[in-house]
């Protein structure tokens, strides 16, 4: 990893998903390159600076923990990496990934905060949808999504609704859904945020156990110490600034 | 002060959801108001017209001996005010003229006496059709069987007394012989009774002279009436006014009880009003609250789909402490904005949809302010009902679990598992045959009784099946998204690709969304197919009793003296033409029964009019056409005759002509050949028809008294040419449909159900567009937050877009299916169940095909914009929406 202040290499990872995330790029390759990227909202005096000028570098492997106050920019320099939003000011790049419009579905993967999984569908489906969406063959996808529920224990809940499932077991399936179209980069927002930490603790393992062997980074905005202290490195942001690691 | 703020912000931040309920309570209160104040106007046009449709309103026979004057005197304070003329009715053994070296005699007939100012008081119950209106007036047909014409002179046959001779001053018509010469006094009940085929009218001094002798010799020979028109101050409403009328004659009979009787022709006609009346609220019933049902269905559909959006609000506000109460009075503030917003627009499209289709003058004012005042109600308790209830509802479920999104019911409804779809259609099935077995008899209307009637055992066929149909569709449309998975996979694969099982799984768990939105599309659909295919069949079955009456586009109707066919080359050349017919209109004697008897070109008379199968037993129109041509001796009679003579095929029949030599009456051999119950022209009571050629080799004579014509633009301009053609012959007529259809329209047809059915059809095409669009758009925008999530998973636009086309043609495509199929069939049982309104009655649905393109094309142009709108909304950038949400 090549933080604003640190950096670790990672080891290459096999891929788990039926998809084809990342291009054939050398390795090294950072995933995500940041030079004092900001992001306001807004114009004159009403203006409100989410982000000021943040730089930094993701690389394959990283498990990053991006620890702040509610309103710190967390949630906005996530959704700058994976391209959900755009800067308003510096450069974001994707050296390994290829373009911002190809991040999604497959190469970017994101798990929110609030329940993300669509409600008519089943965890398996649900799991599988990044697949499909990718343009995935229908059987390759399902099998995909299934060994994704398997790596998170989830093999049993494959065909119940979401509201048939606990907050902890959601937001698995949401990370299941994230690691099934095997992507290099996973964005996680407070994915715990809505849970105790107990749940949480056992639902970043199981997350954790299952990118064992993968060459996927995670970066989960928290502001939960015990969810960062399960992370490698951890970046502090501070009224839209971006302080740098813990450890 | 909460609430305040609540409404504050309701207003300022105006949701489609919001405007929408407005929309479905403008047109709950548009479609009741203007239903309302249509039938009030035309309760009181129908009365009016009625009123205006009666040449003489009493007929009062006078008994023998009888004092006019005290009578008279009666008639003042019974009616103040009346117009009354005394008529003297003599029986004649018959009339003789001599003309052209041959003598002609009549059988028996009458001789009436009337002043010489009648006619200009009771201007409709003669037209003068050749020479003077006055002195003494010989009716059209007697004219014809005696051969003479004005200034020719005819002997009078009286009773017991020597025969008179007078001279003809003009020759006229009698359009209202029936009540003329009607027999007064008869029991309720009686057969009626067929009017003199000889006539004389003689001024009312003269006949004194001819026939106060002959009432000395024989008084059952002789009668006076006093023909009289009362004051036309009556009730708007046909009902009222028919009781009114009904008693005050009753009240007369009673003062001059003893001294004669009353032939209430004016009661008689708004007894006929009187059940027109009631077929309209009828109507209403059948085609007019169909549609309120369904804006209020809409309404609360409308209503609905902010479920997640009130689940969300009430767990915050509960969360923070808010009563049931509290929760239920900051909705009410909703359910008052969404009342008002409605009943103004409401109220202001009623009153514009009054401006434009009833005409000037004839709403009341009154009526349509109550029926005003009833819909704005309506909407108010509608706007309550649909906000408060699940509302309600809502606030009932702990905060906890409301705050979870819930895909859909777990287990069946209780009217799935009761099977109230089956019952509803079972129901429809028992409750029709029940009004068939009565005969269709809906509105019952007796002679006679003040009360009238309308048998609402018969709406519940319409209703249940409607009820049953709308189930039943949900039922099929859930199973269908359940079971057919597979199938529904394969249609959608076009539209969604590889998300095709996606797409198919998720409407599956959404099924009673899904099917809501099908039911409410199949509903709006049905009504306005019902709606329009019996609107459309009633102007067609209209259309057809003007051809029939009228014969053809354009008629030219002159007489043998002076035939219409005469003139066949000019009429035929005239420009708009597109075919011309000759058709002879004679008499012929069937035994001692006078009937009407036309001479056809059977292998060429379908060019000039359209034959239809209803006006022949047994066979097709073309069948017992060709059957005629073939057997130049056959006659086609009428079913009474048949059933009076015992006729079989082929049955030989001796008819009397008259010979066109010697004007003498002559037997001609004919063969029967078949039934006719309708013809073109031909009175309702027994005629016959025959080919022309025959009689005319047989008679004489070829002329062909009347000629049809068919036409290819507007049959008046036709009829104006005709007329400058046959201007120089005395006494022809030249009529065109148009001006038939509006004389024979009851007023029924002609104000309300036309009315009626141009509100609903344009009301029906709104609430498809609101079924088919505003209900998907609405549901579509609940879902936001799926589409804002498809988008952060890195859904393109067609792929967002393959979810909501896929819901959007599911819908439609199940609702105009259903929909088309529950409008047909309820078409179907309406045209059964309102025989009463039809005359003939119809031999199969007329569709209106253009009509049901542009619905078709307003539900698909609705569904595409809720769809289009909907995909513009999910390409929002997914992290502005989640943040929304």
């Amino acid at each position: 990893m090549t933080g604003p202040y640190g950096s670790r290499t990672p080891e290459p990872r096999a891929t788990l998903g039926a998809g084809n995330p990342a291009p054939e790029k050398p390795p090294g390759l950072a995933l995500v390159t940041a030079h004092g990227v900001g992001r306001r909202y807004g114009r004159g005096a009403s203006a409100v600076v989410a982000l000021a000028s943040a730089t930094c570098t993701v690389a394959p492997g990283d498990r990053i923990a991006l620890m702040g106050p509610s309103g710190s920019g967390k949630s906005t320099l996530l959704y700058l990496m994976g391209g959900l939003e755009t800067p308003t000011s510096g450069e974001i790049s994707w050296p390994a990934l290829g373009a911002r419009d190809t991040l999604r579905p497959g190469r970017v993967a994101f798990v929110f905060q609030m329940p993300s999984l669509l409600p008519p569908l089943s965890v398996v489906e649900n799991a599988e949808l990044p697949l499909l969406l990718q343009g995935s063959d229908v059987a390759a996808a399902r099998r995909s999504a299934l060994v994704a529920l398997e790596r998170m224990n989830l093999a049993g809940l494959a065909d119940k609704l979401p509201e048939e499932l606990s907050g902890g077991q959601a937001q698995r399936v949401a990370m299941a859904r994230a690691l099934a179209a095997g992507p290099a980069l996973i964005l996680a927002d407070e994915p715990t945020g809505q849970l105790d930490h107990r749940t949480a603790g056992h639902v970043l393992d199981v997350a954790c156990e299952a990118l064992k062997g993968t060459p996927a980074a995670l970066v989960i905005a928290t502001h939960d110490p015990v969810v960062a202290a399960r992370m490698d490195v951890v970046w502090r942001i501070h009224h839209g600034v971006l302080q740098g690691p813990s450890r | 002060m909460t609430a305040l703020l609540w409404g504050k912000g309701l207003i300022g931040r105006l949701s489609g959801r919001l405007l929408g309920a407005m929309a479905g309570v403008a047109i709950t209160v548009a479609l009741l108001a203007s239903l309302g104040a249509f039938i009030a106007s035309g309760a009181a046009s129908m009365t009016r017209r009625a009123i205006a449709e009666v040449p003489v309103d009493w007929q009062i026979q006078l008994a023998p001996g009888a004092e006019a004057n005290a009578v008279r005197a009666a008639l003042a304070r019974t009616a103040p005010g009346a117009t009354v003329e005394s008529v003297g009715y003599a029986e004649a053994a018959g009339f003789t003229a001599g003309t052209g070296g041959t003598v002609q005699t009549t059988g028996p007939g009458k001789v009436l006496g009337i002043r010489p100012g009648y006619r200009t008081r009771f201007p409709a119950e003669i037209r003068p059709l050749i020479g003077v209106p006055e002195g003494v007036l010989l009716a059209q047909q007697t004219a014809a069987n005696l051969h003479v014409t004005a200034g020719d002179r005819v002997t009078i046959r009286r009773v017991g007394l020597p025969p008179v001779a007078v001279r003809v001053d003009g020759i006229v018509d009698l359009p209202f012989a029936d009540s003329l010469f009607q027999a007064v006094g008869a029991p309720s009940g009686a057969a009626p009774q067929a009017p003199p085929d000889n006539v004389m009218l003689l001024p009312l001094d003269r006949w004194h002279g001819l026939f106060d002798p002959q009432a000395a010799l024989r008084p059952d020979s002789v009668r006076m009436q006093l023909h009289v028109r009362v004051p036309h101050t009556l009730p708007a409403d046909p009902a009222q006014a028919y009781t009114e009328v009904w008693r005050s004659a009753h009240h007369l009979e009673a003062l001059i009880a003893g001294s004669g009787v009353v032939a209430n022709n004016l009661a008689a006609r708004l007894l006929g009003a009187r059940g027109d009346a009631l077929y309209a609220d009828v109507l209403f019933v059948f085609l007019g609250l169909p549609g309120v049902t369904l804006a209020i269905l809409l309404t609360f559909a409308v209503a609905a789909s902010g479920t997640d959006r009130r689940r969300r609000e009430q767990a915050l506000l509960r969360i923070r402490g808010a009563s049931t109460g509290q929760l239920l009075r900051l909705e009410s503030v909703e359910a008052l904005i969404v009342g008002i917003g409605g009943i103004a627009p409401g109220i202001g499209m009623a009153i514009l949809a009054g401006r434009i289709v009833v005409p000037a003058g004839d709403s009341p004012k009154g009526p349509a302010a109550v029926w005003m005042a009833v819909a704005a109600s309506a909407g108010l308790a509608v706007a309550i009902a649909s906000v408060l209830y699940p509302a309600w509802a809502q606030a009932r479920r702990s905060p906890w679990i409301a705050a979870r999104a819930m895909v859909g019911p777990r287990g069946a409804p209780l009217w799935q598992r009761v099977y109230l779809d089956a019952i509803s259609l079972g129901a429809a099935a028992a409750a029709f045959w029940m009004t068939a077995r009565s005969g269709y008899q809906v509105v019952l209307a007796p002679e006679g009784i003040a009360q009238s009637s309308v048998s609402y055992l018969a709406f519940l066929a319409p209703i249940c099946l409607w009820i049953g149909a709308g189930l039943l569709a949900a039922r099929l449309a859930e199973r269908a998204l359940v079971r057919g998975q597979w199938m529904l996979d394969r249609l959608l694969r076009p539209l969604a690709g590889r998300l095709a099982r996606i797409v198919a799984a998720s409407m599956g768990r959404r099924r009673s969304l899904i099917a809501r939105g099908i039911v409410l599309v199949a509903v709006a659909l049905s009504f306005a197919v019902s709606t329009a295919v019996f609107n459309t069949t009633y102007n067609a079955q209209a259309r057809i009793d003007a051809e029939l009456t009228n014969g053809a586009d354009v008629t030219v109707t002159g007489s043998t003296t002076s035939p219409a066919g005469s003139r066949l080359a000019e009429l035929r050349a005239l420009p708009g033409v597109l075919a011309a017919q000759p058709m002879q209109h004679r008499f012929a004697y069937v035994g001692n029964d006078l009937q009407d008897l036309y001479g056809i070109d059977p292998a060429h008379l379908a060019e000039a009019v359209r034959m239809s199968d209803a006006y022949f037993a047994g066979g097709h129109a073309r069948d017992m056409l060709a059957a005629l041509a073939a057997q130049p001796e056959g006659v086609l009679v009428s079913e009474e005759t048949v059933r009076d003579y015992q006729l079989k095929p082929g049955d030989r029949i001796n008819l009397r002509l008259q010979s066109a030599r010697d004007h003498q009456y002559h037997v001609v051999p004919f063969h029967f050949v078949g039934v006719v119950r309708e013809f073109p022209t031909a009175p309702k009571d027994s005629f016959l028809v025959a080919d022309a050629a025959y009689i005319a080799r047989q008679t004489g004579t070829s002329a062909a008294e009347v000629v049809l014509l068919r036409t290819r633009g507007s049959p008046a301009e036709v009829a104006a040419h005709a007329r400058a053609v046959v201007r120089a012959l005395p006494g022809i007529r030249v009529t065109d449909i148009g001006s038939t259809q509006r004389a024979l329209d009851s007023t029924l047809t002609a104000i309300d159900l036309h009315g009626l059915t141009a509100q609903e059809l344009t009301f029906a095409v709104l609430l498809v567009a609101g079924a088919a669009g505003l209900v998907l758009a609405l549901e579509l925008a609940e879902r936001r937050r799926t589409f804002a999530i498809l988008s952060a998973l890195g859904a393109t636009d067609a792929q967002r877009a393959s979810f909501l086309w896929s819901e959007g043609l599911v819908i439609l495509t199940g609702g105009i299916l259903i929909g088309t199929a529950t409008g047909f069939a309820v078409a179907r049982m309406l045209v059964a169940l309102l025989t009463g309104v039809f005359d003939p009655p119809p031999q199969s649905l007329a569709v209106p095909w253009v009509y049901l393109t542009v619905l078709a094309a307003a539900a698909i142009a609705a569904t595409a914009a809720a769809v289009l709108g909907a995909q513009t909304a999910s390409r929002r950038p997914p992290v502005d929406a989640l943040r929304d949400l």
